[in-house]
């Protein structure tokens, strides 16, 4: 539906390098990465709204690089949804309709049917700068769907809302995406954002995507290191695989003064992820899991972070661990006392130095 | 007491905000002070003379449609001008920014000096005044020195206004099927319009008193190029200073007016 091919442009000092994007029909997109990666200025280019170097955008089929934002029939909200302070909610919403000569019964209908669809009928002769940060989004919405665009480009759509309504809206979000089936790409920087929105992800960082694929995929399985941290993976150690078996015992990775076997591995020094999710913490005493590596460590630091409690630890190399409250209340959580710890095999993840 | 949006909390926050306010009691007083003494001076007999004379209310005319056709060719200018200034980079975009600053500090005399070095002394001016167009010594040169002196009023404030107008609303209007001039027309325009109207508001008052430039350029011939701030000269430079006291105040008056008006009806949120 939406398909870039090595968009390359410089804005400044800023260059965006050959960026690839597949979004398919009627996919959620979101589009992550640091404030001042470049996402901003991809949605700009696909709108048209930046001249390319090199590269083409297609949208539905169609390549549209030299076409004007006009025909491109892309639905843009841009950051702080810029609306038109001087026009009511029903003049912002019916802006497009008019600028497209839709004739004034039709785009009446039109309004009214969006306004209905996002429960905002009520605003609608209310001026733009008593709303709400939720009314003005929603406003926001229904100006760029009612023009019934291909696709629908929304550049951070909740960043100026509070934790609240952020979430009601990306529920919000997802709701009408569905409903009108409009291919999406959402820009953000935050990761629970995406969680809550997004079929697929992309991490950009300083105009190179890093990684595409399913926020699980970004999540178990980061293709370097920032997408690691950006995943707010905690665990990236530094290891080297020492020795390689011919037997199903696969490798024997060091990682500070430990050694343990794992299925596979690349060659030579590597970077060893760990979710620190995945880490289950044991009493010294327990039996220890088969098939998983274990290995004893000491409690450094424990944080309550109220959903979650956050346990460093020390295994001759720094871990960090989340417990669940309940799982914590079975463990004696205190600085200085010796746990063992054990990780599956499956649960971590290798990227090549 | 809540001075605008702003509480007051505190003897500290009175003292500061009695402290802002005296320069502007100061000022405003100043001002009225110098008003009443013109008042208290004349004569007021002489003011109904005045009042009544032919030749004032030809150059009571020949001000206001002089500086209103100002007004109008500066927003002309000014609109696309500003625009340009404000959201385009260019070779020499510097030059031509300080180009518009320039009238706004150069001494008025020198407008009307230079203006006159050009329609007789350079080829294309000689050539513009023999193709019908004149403009040395006749009504039409006062509004050419008018608008060469206060034009950059209105495109500097056209250009500040445009300059606030988020590029982003541009972009989106863009994208919801505008052309470039549709997005300009149907966003930029409406919103920059308080910004525009401030700057017309400048730019007439400038154009409105304006002298030095106009007694070289297109001199005071009574009932021809004769304006109220160039009747005050000429009335006193024969000795009648209560009458060119009375045009003063007239001239003040209608000034005053013009201004209040403006602010009251033409644009509430006006801000100069």
């Amino acid at each position: 539906m939406i398909r870039a091919e090595n968009i390359t442009f410089r804005a400044g000092a800023f260059k965006l390098q050959r960026a690839c994007l597949d979004v398919r029909r009627g996919e959620y997109f979101v589009l992550l990465g640091p404030p001042g990666s470049g996402k901003t200025l991809f949605l700009e280019a696909l709108c048209g709204l930046r001249r390319l170097d090199t590269g083409r955008f297609f949208i539905d089929g169609r390549e549209v690089t030299a076409l004007e934002p006009r025909d491109r029939f892309v639905g843009y909200v841009p950051q702080d949804y810029a609306l038109f302070t001087h026009l009511t909610v029903e003049g912002n919403i019916r802006f497009g309709l008019k600028a497209q000569g839709i004739d004034w019964e039709e785009a009446t209908r039109r309004v009214d049917e969006v306004a209905d669809q996002l429960g905002i009928r009520h605003l609608l002769q209310r001026r733009i700068p008593g709303l709400s940060g939720g009314e003005r989004q929603r406003v926001a919405l229904a100006r760029a769907l009612v023009v019934r665009p291909k696709v629908l480009l929304l550049d951070e759509p909740v960043s100026a809302l509070d934790e609240s309504t952020r979430e009601a809206i990306c529920g919000e979000l997802r709701r009408v995406h569905k409903q009108f089936e409009v291919a999406t790409i959402h820009v953000s920087h935050h990761l629970e954002e995406a969680f809550s929105v997004a079929d697929r992800a992309g991490l950009l960082r300083n105009g190179v995507f890093q990684q595409i694929g399913t926020l699980a995929e970004l999540l178990q399985k980061p293709v370097n290191t920032f997408v690691a941290g950006f995943m707010r993976c905690q665990n990236i150690l530094s290891a080297r695989v020492v020795d390689r078996h011919d037997t199903a015992a696969g490798v024997t990775v060091a990682v500070g003064r430990l050694r343990f076997d794992l299925p596979d591995a690349p060659r030579g020094d590597v970077q060893m992820v760990i979710r620190p999710e995945r880490i289950r913490l044991l009493r010294k005493e327990q039996d220890r899991p088969t098939g998983s590596i274990c290995f004893p460590a000491g409690i450094r630091n424990v944080t309550d972070r109220g959903v979650y409690l956050r346990i460093e630890l020390d295994a001759s190399f720094p871990l960090v661990a989340h417990l669940s409250p309940e799982s914590a209340a079975e463990l004696p959580l205190h600085p200085g006392t010796d746990l063992t710890i054990a990780i599956r095999p499956e649960c971590v993840h290798f990227i090549g130095c | 007491m809540p001075v605008g949006d702003t509480p007051v909390r505190g003897w500290r926050s009175i003292l500061f905000i009695a402290f802002m306010s005296l320069f502007v009691v100061l000022f405003v007083t100043f001002a009225l002070l110098l008003i009443a003494a013109d008042a208290l001076y004349i004569d007021w007999a002489s003011v109904l003379k005045v009042m009544r004379s032919g030749y004032i209310g030809h150059a009571l005319w020949m001000s206001l449609w002089t500086s209103a056709t100002t007004v109008v060719l500066s927003v002309i200018f000014a609109i696309p001008m500003g625009y340009v200034l404000s959201r385009y980079r260019f070779p020499g975009h510097i030059i031509a920014d300080s180009i518009v600053d320039l009238p706004i500090v150069f001494p008025p005399l020198v407008v009307g000096l230079t203006l006159l070095v050009f329609f007789t002394q350079t080829p294309i001016g000689r050539w513009i005044e023999r193709s019908g167009i004149e403009f040395v010594f006749q009504p039409k040169g006062i509004v050419l020195c008018q608008f060469v002196v206060a034009a950059s009023f209105a495109i500097r404030a056209a250009k500040s206004t445009f300059d606030e107008v988020d590029r982003r609303l541009e972009n989106v209007a863009l994208t919801l099927g505008c052309t470039q001039w549709g997005s300009f027309r149907r966003v930029s325009l409406p919103l920059a319009r308080n910004g525009i109207i401030a700057g017309a508001i400048l730019t007439w008052a400038r154009a409105f008193g304006l002298f030095g430039p106009l007694m070289i350029f297109v001199g005071s011939f009574r009932g021809r190029t004769e304006v109220l701030s160039t009747t005050i000269y000429l009335e006193q430079s024969v000795g009648h200073i209560e009458e060119a006291l009375a045009v003063a105040l007239l001239l003040v008056a209608i000034a005053l007016f013009c201004l209040i008006t403006i602010r009251l009806v033409g644009g509430r949120s006006v801000r100069l």
